[in-house]
């Protein structure tokens, strides 16, 4: 097996929970975002772009769609010979078989995964976060600092850092306290659940925390407080770009809104950060006679007849005859049909909104409407 | 059903579409937003089942080898079986109408000798349909014939498709020019691989000749027909191009065309959504992901990456990709080759008789 100087593990077994319908069939990483993508594509796109080929894949939470979608990560430039994605469910062994009990149980138990490729680093990532960044100026940053352990940090509203895991370090980046969602924070360094580590010195404290029947077996609650608490070399990595945790349902939308602004803090249009999908070929989109559309993101294989406003058309959705749909998310494959009115509402993949229903609250004060994966809206 | 390989002849080219075509052939050419001709070839023989599959490559053949790449996008990057990226002869066929010279046949014959599959289906890139090909076996094998073509009844005279004359059942001849309600044939065919192999060693002598022309002197070949249904539309010159692309504007040929069930596969992009602005009026269009339209779009069919900005008109119009129309700029009954930009101002009108063709910006 040729050695790697840094490979990844991306963790994608949580179900976020906080999506609420949207995550009900399908695991958080797999929700579609933005016309044509899933949530993982910019994770694995990030990848790719920072020339990292080779990838385990944690996954737990209803793995089905994310399995499939991942397939040989060949839409991600990922299917390498010497190298590539790995998809890593719980396994049984001789002793039994148990679930991931968290982040770094997960990757405990694949040890013998990262023993094969012996990489100098590791790199850990989220699933589930949107954001463009090369890897290697962090790993760069790593290295440079003699590190053992880097922490990928962003500046965040102080109002908003109760909200987070809270980096304190001092002038050269070294960490000098991690607070778990702190009430009242000393820093505004919020991390982003993207680390690097020594692979020797991940390998012993997972080994160590494994045999603490204390310990809840999570990077941000046990690990790197006890790394922390040895005095170990951990600093952070200050990233300036736009990072999103879509884990709510307001951040879902807005997130998701915001590429219909004319100059997008988070777009999908990068040079330097293409992001990668694993699409089917869909042929294009048709746009009817009778159809109205403003400010709206289409993807392919769509069929609009009606009227669309400021809203998100995923791949193959479709828009009947005297249909509205304004400041709303259709998922792939959901159809609002003739005269249904839809405001403000995220309509999951393969829904229906039937003939003259009408959906949603425009008062921008009001919850946002959700449905489900497959739900028939009768009237 | 029996081991079938499929070849497909793209070395085909055409006077008349070479202010499109340039340095492309007809099965490069765009078509319905996204795809290339070749790709409907291509995509019925993997959905009918056929997973050998050789092309025959014209002279000119970058954009093809860069459109098909490994065939991975048909399934087609296979251990065994597979793309097979074939020959084709370089000297007589340009410019010359034949689809199916048997010099190409001659030149790939240890193509056809490795591989144990007694039939072997043939369709030029000339033609757009989404057709089960496993159906032509059937007739074929049920027939008993040594070649069965496939056919559509001519909706209308075209001097330009092949006609297929019949005696008693049997295929005597064709000839180029059909009238309406003719039996026109789409260019695709089925035939048993040991009679093509006699064939290329008969005909040695005379293999410049289109397969089609021999069957005329020589009555011992059995040669039948089988009627395709569905839409089809045979591509020879500006017009019928420009005709077949605008087709899929109706609801029933773009359902028969892009069918899930079938689908009809091309090289992928990472393109993203397409985005709509505020000032938009797009009207019975077909508009593929990665373009923004600001302006106003009727009874057209774009490509890839194409901006309309605000105040730019464009009416049953094909725009292919990369292209800009500035504000202000009115497009009607035109073809805009690729990378072209039309600054605001300019006005281009063609006619619904004469479409007006701006070439490829290289």
């Amino acid at each position: 097996m040729k050695k790697k100087k840094c490979i990844a593990m991306l963790l994608a077994g949580g179900q976020g929970s906080r999506l609420g319908a949207l995550t009900k069939s399908i695991a958080k990483p797999a929700v579609s975002f933005g016309g044509k993508y899933r949530i993982i594509d910019f994770s694995l796109s990030n990848c790719a772009n920072s020339s990292i080929d080779t990838v385990g894949v944690l996954t737990q939470y209803r793995p089905f769609i994310l399995n499939s979608y991942i397939s040989s990560g060949k839409a991600w430039n990922l299917n390498k010979r010497d190298g590539g994605i790995f998809v890593l469910p719980p396994y049984a062994t001789e002793a039994g078989g148990e679930w991931y009990k968290g982040t770094a149980d997960s990757i405990y138990q694949n040890l013998e995964f990262l023993n094969l490729y012996d990489s100098e680093y590791i790199l850990i990532l989220s699933g589930d976060h949107l954001y463009h960044m090369n890897y290697q100026y962090m790993l760069s940053e790593h290295i440079k600092n003699e590190a053992e352990l880097t922490v990928s940090v962003i500046p965040v509203e102080w109002k908003e850092a109760p909200r987070f895991g809270i980096i304190t370090a001092d002038e050269d980046g070294r960490i000098t306290k991690f607070s778990e969602k702190p009430k009242n924070p000393d820093s505004n360094l919020a991390s982003m659940g993207i680390y690097i580590f020594n692979k020797k010195v991940l390998v012993d404290a997972l080994i160590e925390d494994s045999k603490d029947e204390n310990s809840d077996h999570d990077f941000g609650k046990n690990i790197i407080p006890k790394l922390l608490g040895e005095n170990r070399r951990l600093f952070c990595y200050k990233f300036n770009g736009f990072w999103r945790d879509v884990g709510t349902i307001p951040e879902y939308y807005e997130t998701s809104m915001s590429f219909l602004e004319p100059d997008p803090p988070f777009s999908l249009e990068s040079k330097d950060f293409q992001v990668m999908s694993n699409s089917n070929v869909y042929p294009p989109q048709y746009i009817g006679r009778s159809a109205v559309l403003s400010q709206s993101y289409v993807a392919n294989a769509c069929r609009v007849l009606g009227d669309v406003e400021h809203s998100i058309l995923s791949t193959g959705s479709y828009v009947g005859e005297g249909a509205k749909v304004i400041n709303s998310i259709l998922l792939p494959g959901a159809r609002v049909e003739e005269g249904a009115v839809v405001n403000r509402s995220i309509l999951g993949e393969n829904s229906v909104v039937s003939k003259g229903v009408v959906l949603g609250d425009e008062d921008s004060e009001k919850d946002i409407t959700v449905i489900g994966n497959d739900y028939v809206f009768k009237a | 059903m029996d081991k079938i390989v499929g070849l497909i002849t793209a070395n085909f080219s055409i006077n008349e579409l070479n202010i499109i075509a340039g340095d492309r052939t007809i099965a490069s050419l765009p078509y319905g937003s996204r795809y290339r001709i070749i790709d409907f070839p291509l995509s019925n023989m993997v959905n009918s089942g056929i997973m050998t599959v050789g092309i025959i490559t014209p002279y000119k053949y970058r954009s093809i080898i860069d459109h098909v790449g490994a065939g991975s996008e048909w399934s087609l990057d296979r251990k065994e079986e597979g793309l097979f990226i074939l020959p084709g002869s370089v000297y007589g066929v340009n410019n010359s109408c034949e689809r199916f010279m048997i010099r190409d046949f001659a030149r790939n014959k240890i193509f056809f000798e490795r591989s144990p599959a007694p039939y072997v289906i043939v369709a030029a890139t000339n033609t757009v349909c989404n057709m089960d090909y496993s159906k032509l076996y059937e007739a074929h094998k049920e027939s008993g014939a040594d070649i069965t073509m496939a056919y559509t009844t001519a909706h209308q005279d075209d001097k330009m498709v092949n006609c297929i004359h019949e005696d008693n059942g049997k295929v005597t001849n064709v000839t180029v020019g059909v009238k309406e309600g003719d039996k026109a044939f789409i260019d695709c065919f089925i035939i048993n691989t040991s009679l093509l192999m006699d064939i290329v060693e008969w005909y040695a002598a005379v293999n410049f000749k289109d397969l089609f022309q021999i069957i005329e002197y020589d009555s011992g070949i059995n040669v039948q027909t089988y009627k395709f249904d569905g839409y089809v539309r045979n591509i020879f010159n500006i017009e019928t191009y420009f005709k077949s692309c605008m087709d899929p504007l109706n609801f029933s040929v773009h359902n028969e065309l892009f069918t899930t069930d079938t689908p009809i596969l091309t090289k992928e992009h990472d393109s993203i959504p397409s985005k709509y602005g505020d000032s938009c009026d797009v009207r019975n269009s077909l508009i593929p992901a990665g373009c923004k339209v600001s302006g106003t779009v009727e009874d057209s069919v774009l490509f890839r990456n194409v901006v309309i900005e605000p105040g730019a008109v464009v009416k049953n119009s094909i725009i292919m990709q990369n292209c800009v129309i500035k504000s202000g700029a009115v497009i009607e009954n035109a073809i805009i080759d690729m990378k072209n930009t039309i600054q605001s101002g300019i006005v281009i009108k063609g006619t619904t008789d004469n479409i007006f063709i701006k070439e490829k910006n290289n």
